[in-house]
């Protein structure tokens, strides 16, 4: 593993402007992610995880502040180069399981593969990581007709299918049961540990912080603690 | 470029798994749109046709000949006639000799119509009143005291105003000229042409003509003359005038002067017609893409979060509306020629111009098939634009 982080934040910034209030999400944000790290974010309701976790896997852009991704200054891209970055490094995973309704799960996992790579290497690939993810007997329904943490299965898998530097979940597990939720974390600490990717997580439940090879606990837009 | 696969994966997911009632509704309603677009240029292309094949055929022929304006007939018209029927791209040509017939009787009615002497063996040449009896039968050159009468003479079509109601072949009709000559006409025939300018005619042959104005011989009122080719009428009209045809050359067109006003509505009530049409097929498009994205605002979003670009976002509701529009066409065009051009075959519109039914114009038929097209597209393309214009991550939460 190099020493070089793979993700590096300094003073981070967010404010959102609606109507006439100004909300500051982001006060100020640095930290450093390393390659391999599972790194959870933790933080009250509204203490700015959700709006960090978009500015790291650049499904935003900070108001100011420096955000290095893989030795690169993403914040001077194009959306059109964000976008090619988030193809090919960055998967992600959002609460509701959103999923495409009308895509089965292996075309769902295909998806994103389909950006840059050969049809039959997309399936094959696809089916390979439903596999890995253990919801390959769900390969041919469509989300609705699957369970909560199935549907979660499914989508850990499609963030998986490039082959990503970094994942990005989240509250992956807000919706399900405790057992779902269990095997959820296990599969992330699986990736994390036996195929080191790197893992980039908020969660409200205590119990899961202790996945965590770093926690960051956000309050009111900053960093309030840093392990 | 792989990612061009997207768009196309997405749409055929979509109509695959997608509601098929939602589906063949919104199919039908472009298809309605489409047969509402085509429908009335088409009827009134229909009128227009059959109206000028009427004209042609039982009124003007392709070509009229009146006397020039400082003449009451075309003298020598039987040279003339000769003179005509040399003339390059003349079929035939007939002479009409107009009565000045004061009065006619019929019974104890009495009223006034146009009657015309003929060459039965000319006329039935150029117009196709001899096909268009509906009882008795047409005249014949020896007749010396046969007539023709037209439906609106006989009262038969609604009512002319003092028509011979109830009148029959073998019933006679008395008829006094100017001159106060009289003279009794046998009625040989009925005739119903459906235009009814011609069924307000009544026909005698040159014959029986000879008993009463035997001056008009060689005489003619106008003469009336089909082309080989239609459409060439103005070179023909030129070749008649160079082989010095004394007289006043018209196209059949001037004798359908009434139709071209009517024209000129239709054009106008076409467009309004074909804009309304335009319309629904926009808005339903609009709004059936417009639902669908709603519906999946948060997935697009998702979408857009893994890197597909906005572009192959709009592809794929370009792809939709494409396919209800090409669907829509296809299941209009059909309707079209499957169900309303034969219903009107069997079932014309009865007008006073003739009786119309749909008539395509190609050219026609595939701008307005374009026209849905490219409609469609862009009232796909708009809320898909719209919808990419939204902040990504509002879009996820559905906001
Ligand atoms: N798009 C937005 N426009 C305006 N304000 C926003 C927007 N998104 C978030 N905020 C505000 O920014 C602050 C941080 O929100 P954020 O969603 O990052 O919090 P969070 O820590 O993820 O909360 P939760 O635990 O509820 O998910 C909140 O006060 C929120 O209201
Ligand atoms: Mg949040």
């Amino acid at each position: 593993m190099s020493l070089e982080p793979i993700i590096s934040v300094t003073d981070l910034y967010k404010t959102y402007v609606t109507d006439e209030v100004k909300v500051e999400a982001l006060k100020g944000v640095c930290l450093d992610i390393a390659r391999g790290d599972f790194f959870i974010i933790t933080g009250r309701n509204g203490s700015g995880k959700s709006t960090l976790l978009h500015q790291l896997g650049l499904l935003d852009r900070p108001t100011s502040g420096a955000l290095i991704l893989n030795g690169q200054d993403v914040n001077t891209m194009s959306e059109k180069e964000r976008a090619a970055i988030r193809v090919r490094e960055l998967g992600y995973i959002f609460q509701e399981y959103a999923l495409m309704a009308e895509l089965t799960a292996l075309e769902n996992v295909m998806l994103p593969a389909m950006m840059t790579r050969p049809m039959a290497e997309c399936r094959a690939s696809a089916k390979d990581f439903l596999e890995r993810v253990g919801v390959s007997h769900r390969m041919y329904n469509l989300p609705r007709q699957c369970s909560g943490g199935e549907q979660q299965k499914i989508a850990i898998a499609r963030s998986l299918v490039n082959g990503p530097a970094v994942i990005f979940a989240d509250e992956p597990t807000a919706n399900l049961d405790s057992i779902a939720a269990q095997e959820i974390m296990k599969l992330f600490r699986s990736l994390n540990e036996d195929e080191s990717h790197t893992i980039v997580m908020i969660t409200h439940e205590q119990d899961e912080t202790t996945y965590a090879s770093k926690l960051l606990n956000l309050a009111d837009g900053q960093v309030e603690s840093n392990a | 470029m792989p990612e061009w696969r997207i768009p196309f994966f997405l749409i055929f997911r979509h109509l695959r798994r997608g509601s098929k009632w939602t589906l063949a509704l919104i199919i039908f309603l472009m298809a309605i749109a489409f047969v509402n677009m085509v429908f009335a240029s088409s009827l009134f292309n229909g009128i227009i046709a059959t109206s000028n094949a009427n004209v042609i055929e039982t009124y003007a022929g392709n070509i009229t000949i009146y006397p020039n304006a400082k003449d009451d007939f075309i003298a020598r018209t039987d040279k003339e006639l000769t003179k005509i029927r040399a003339v390059d791209g003349v079929k035939a040509a007939t002479a009409h000799y107009q009565l000045p017939a004061a009065s006619m009787k019929f019974k104890n009615i009495k009223s006034t119509f146009r009657l015309i002497a003929i060459d039965p063996s000319n006329e039935i040449q150029v117009t196709n009143i001899s096909q268009k009896l509906i009882s008795g039968r047409y005249l014949e050159a020896n007749d010396s005291d046969g007539i023709l009468l037209g439906a609106q003479v006989t009262g038969n079509e609604e009512a002319a105003t003092r028509s011979f109601k109830g009148i029959k072949v073998g019933d006679i009709v008395k008829v006094t000229l100017q001159n106060n000559t009289e003279k009794n006409f046998i009625v040989r025939g009925i005739f119903y042409s459906n235009y009814i300018e011609a069924d307000y005619q009544t026909f005698t042959t040159i014959k029986a003509m000879q008993d009463v104005a035997p001056y008009l011989r060689n005489q003619a009122s106008s003469i009336l003359v089909t082309v080989d080719t239609p459409g060439t009428e103005p070179k023909v009209i030129d070749g008649l005038k160079a082989r010095g045809v004394n007289g006043d050359i018209h196209p059949w067109q001037d004798s359908a002067g009434l139709m071209k006003d009517v024209t000129k509505s239709f054009v106008s009530i076409d467009v309004i017609l074909s804009l309304v049409a335009t319309l629904i097929a926009a808005v339903t498009i609009f709004i059936v893409i417009f639902v669908d994205i709603t519906d999946k605002r948060s997935q697009i979003g998702i979408m857009r979060a893994l890197g597909v670009r906005p572009y192959l976002i709009h592809a794929v509701y370009v792809l939709q509306s494409v396919v209800y529009s090409v669907a829509g066409v296809l299941l209009g065009a059909a309707m079209f020629f499957g169900l309303l051009v034969p219903y009107f075959v069997s079932h014309p519109f009865a007008l006073p111009m003739g009786n119309a039914h749909l008539v395509v114009n190609v050219g026609n038929f595939v701008l307005r098939a374009e026209t849905i097209l490219w409609v469609a597209i862009f009232s796909g393309l708009i809320p898909a634009v719209m919808v990419t214009r939204i902040n990504m991550l509002d879009e996820i939460r559905g906001k």
